[in-house]
């Protein structure tokens, strides 16, 4: 510990601390514009100077580390002098017309340490250039002339996101904000997700759909889970009068700490499905709105001699619903109903073959954090670039540091372009590529623990003819992942869509002879799919929806897409119960339709890929005469005389999972 | 003791900053207890007093030379000169003509916009005040006092005239301090 004094105020800090984050940690408010805490120190702006005590200059006190004895003040006439005249220099730098700005009043950081300074006007004019305006972005807009160059973006693009878009070109005055090589935003290599947006501390990059529709003071907050993918990341809804203005990433968030991806931050915002706001009945060949009454008498009259019978029942439902409501779902449909064909719209594609694993093996998968500190990534038919995209910031930053990507997938994907090693293989032949690998790895002496690989010159030439990658290709990968410190193996649906256990099993003995699973760390994940993938997995909603003659099917899809093969199999039932919050190809095919709230409209959990349970609370009021996806489950329960008991933390622990769950 | 003589007057500006200060309601009569109204726009008085005042008030940029004149009178006849809102203070909406210059805006707006008739022209007549720049008060003369604001809240000009009214310092911070 170091012990130094910031304003007469004895401070002890740790060593390596900053002088800014330990008048922070002391309550001691410094002005600042380019720090974030999120953010690797820059000293851009030199807005948080302080008096150094025997020292000649001021300092920027973000780059600055303490030092034993250092007596620092804040406060004092020059130095608040010399904050008022950078504060001058970027008024007078570009053009900031705050009558008609956006984050004016409240929300703008540039005016906020103006207001803080007492400053009532700028004593160095503007000279009156004109900057661009790039609107080119589907979601976003950059006004230069409300920029202060502080590179918060540029910063948070390459050292968070690690897409490395946006950078400063041209120096000093000249500098400008660009995206690649000084190209419109919209037709960069910006993935969309939103996180410039979020750390600018003026308006220069500015929301579209929020954009003056008022300052933060007037929306109200609440703290969700994105239900876009397994990922789980934490997410702040901004609200004003029952409608969500803006999603932002939650910077306490545990799992993304702050980020979010296109899904998660523009998706929902970008809703133009047509919902559906009243119970409707297919009558004379046409879907007509009826009442609840009706629509769930009939249901309920429809399905009751159907109970416990073969071929009766067959229910889906969808794993971006909370896991309260998957488990009641559960509940009635098999502990009730006791139907033979109950489960989950992605079928266990991304889960099945994890969990039978670990039922007989026990929990084998790390946490999500593992990937930052990776060294090398093993990525295998996961395509962590399009879904999942905010595991894929937490390696995709530390590429340029050095950090290698093995790719590892028969479909293009764009993580090929990023990786070191990028493996094509035949479709089917990831087995024979995966012993190959072990193979070389322990032929070559390289494996960390021991392996017995009896005919590894056998399984090499096995695997070079069976996946089509030459023998150096395959040997370069072996090579890389054995020789990492810190190797992670992240395996997607390309694997476990494949159904076979004896995969994850290969998996994880790769994962053991790399070290990439030891006793100190665990760096095998798999990605899962949707929200809840993990959760429907657990209670056991994971097999295959192949309907064999079931007299009818009842589909809880709530807010989620319908695939094709999905609608095209119900298609054929003689009766297709369906509760929905939005029209589409499946709720048109079926005989009733039930409207549900949509994930921001009810309280629930999700269970991510990691094993964090985390729940959300209902934000915004759903449309009169739509109802809450468990209560239209109880109602249908209720009619049927059917009794629903059971407690969904104890459900969703039935089966073993294959990562901890906390 | 004699009441301290208070004028205004507008330059380049929309009026919204003089709206402002009548929005202050009753409190006007608190201010007029206080203080001898002299000089402005909305007044039958239209020039500071030549023997001078104690507060002058200005809204509104410099734009042209009338401006010009009627920012050095006021700042000769007034003791202690305020800026009255963001066109005073930093130029404002009307400062925006600087990023075309004068001449494309006189044409765009008398000439090339959709809703003049064909033919028509730039006035030009010379006793017409001659176009310039547009600036922020302090850009022209000394400023005592910048009030920000698009416009000042009223509470905020209720202050300053009340605080200078009785001799003090306005000090505009915290919740007084808004440029909007």
């Amino acid at each position: 510990m170091v012990q130094i004094t910031i304003n007469g105020k004895q401070i002890e800090a740790p060593e390596g601390t900053t002088v800014l984050r330990a008048a922070q940690m002391a309550g001691i408010h410094i002005p600042t514009l380019c720090d974030h805490k999120e953010l690797v120190p820059y000293g851009g702006c030199r807005l948080c100077i302080v008096d150094v005590e025997k020292w000649r200059v001021p300092m920027a006190s973000c780059t600055l580390p303490v030092s034993n004895g250092m007596v620092v003040n804040t406060e004092t006439e020059a130095i608040k002098k010399s904050r008022e005249f950078i504060l001058s220099m970027l008024f007078s730098e570009r053009n900031h017309f705050c009558p008609f700005c956006q984050v004016s009043g409240g929300d703008c950081e540039l005016q906020n340490a103006a207001y803080h300074e007492e400053m009532t006007y700028w004593p160095i004019q503007p000279g009156w250039n004109k900057f661009a305006v790039d609107t080119t972005h589907p979601y976003f807009i950059l006004d230069n002339n409300r920029c202060i160059l502080c590179r918060r973006c540029v910063r948070a693009c390459g050292e968070l996101v690690g897409n490395f878009t946006l950078a400063a070109a041209e120096r000093g005055a000249a500098s400008m904000i660009v995206a690649d090589t000084d190209v419109p935003l919209g037709e960069s290599t910006c993935i969309k997700c939103g996180t410039c947006v979020q750390v600018c501390p003026t308006g220069a990059l500015i929301d579209r759909t929020s954009a003056y529709q008022g300052p933060n003071a007037e929306f109200t907050e609440i703290k969700s889970v994105c239900a876009g993918c397994s990922v789980g990341c934490a997410t702040k809804l901004i609200i004003r009068n029952n409608r969500i203005v803006r999603i932002e990433g939650d910077w306490d968030g545990a799992i993304n700490h702050g980020l979010l991806c296109e899904h998660g931050r523009y998706d929902p915002m970008n809703e133009s499905r047509t919902r559906i706001t009243t119970p409707q009945m297919r009558k004379n060949g046409k879907l007509e709105p009826v009442s609840w009454e009706e629509a769930l008498g009939a249901v309920a009259d429809k399905l009751r001699p159907l109970a416990g019978g073969k071929n009766g029942v067959a229910a889906i439902a969808s794993t971006r619903l909370p896991v309260e409501t998957l488990a009641m779902f559960k509940e009635l449909f098999v502990g009730n109903f006791k139907s033979e064909l109950v489960t989950s719209t992605e079928e266990g594609m991304p889960t099945a073959a994890v969990t039978s694993f670990a039922e007989k093996n026990g929990a084998f998968e790390g946490k999500l954090d593992v990937l930052r500190t990776a060294d090398t990534v093993l990525c295998i038919g996961a395509n962590i670039n399009r879904n999942h995209m905010v595991a894929g910031f937490m390696f995709k930053r530390n590429l340029p540091k050095g950090t290698r990507l093995i790719n590892i997938d028969p479909e293009i994907s764009e993580l090929d372009y990023l990786a070191n090693s990028t493996l094509k293989n035949k479709r089917g032949s990831d087995m024979a590529l995966i012993k190959g690998l072990q193979a070389i790895i322990v032929k070559e002496g390289l494996g960390r623990s021991p392996l017995d690989i009896p005919d590894a010159d056998g399984l090499i030439k096995k695997a070079i003819g069976a996946t089509g990658v030459s023998r150096e290709e395959l040997t370069q990968a072996a090579q890389t992942l054995a020789r990492s410190i810190s190797p992670v193996i992240l395996f997607g649906k390309g694997i476990t869509a494949q159904r076979d256990e004896k995969l994850v099993e290969e998996l994880y003995r790769l994962a053991v002879l790399v070290g990439a699973v030891d006793s100190e760390r665990n760096g095998l994940l798999s990605i899962k799919g949707e929200a809840n993938s993990l959760a429907a997995t657990l209670l056991g909603l994971d097999e295959a929806f192949n309907l064999n003659g079931q007299q009818a099917v009842y589909v809880a899809i709530g807010d989620d897409y319908a695939s094709k093969s999905l609608v095209e199999r119900v298609s054929k039932a003689p009766y297709l119960a369906v509760q929905a919050s939005y029209e589409s190809s499946l709720t048109e095919k079926a005989d009733v339709v039930l409207p549900v709230t949509i994930w921001s409209e009810q309280d629930g959990h999700y269970l991510n890929l990691d094993g964090h349970m985390q729940s959300t609370q209902k934000a915004i009021t759903a449309p009169e005469n739509v109802r809450d996806n468990m209560a239209v489950l109880s109602e249908v329960a209720m009619r049927m005389n059917m009794t629903m008991k059971s407690d969904w933390k104890t459900s969703v622990l039935e089966r073993k999972s294959s990562v901890a769950l906390n | 003791m004699t009441k301290p003589k208070i004028a205004s007057d507008w330059m380049c500006g929309c009026a919204g900053c003089h709206m402002s200060l009548l929005d202050m309601d009753e409190r006007i009569l608190k201010v007029l207890e206080l203080v001898d109204l002299r000089a402005t726009p909305i007044t039958d008085l239209k020039e500071p007093d030549e023997s001078g005042v104690d507060v002058g008030i200005l809204e509104g940029g410099i734009n042209n030379t009338a401006s010009e004149e009627v920012a050095h009178k006021m700042r000769k006849r007034a003791k202690i000169l305020v800026a009255l809102g963001d066109c005073a203070v930093f130029g404002g909406v009307p400062a925006m003509r600087n990023f075309c210059g004068v001449e494309a805006a006189l044409k765009q707006a008398y000439v090339d916009a959709d809703s003049n008739e064909p033919g028509s022209q730039i006035p030009n007549d010379p006793e017409l005040a001659t176009m310039t720049k547009t600036r922020a008060l302090h850009e022209v003369v000394p400023v005592d006092y910048n009030v920000p604001g698009c416009p000042p809240d009223a509470d905020v000009i209720f202050y300053v005239l009340a605080e200078l009214a009785q001799g003090r310092k306005p000090e505009l911070k915290n919740e007084l301090l808004h440029w909007h």
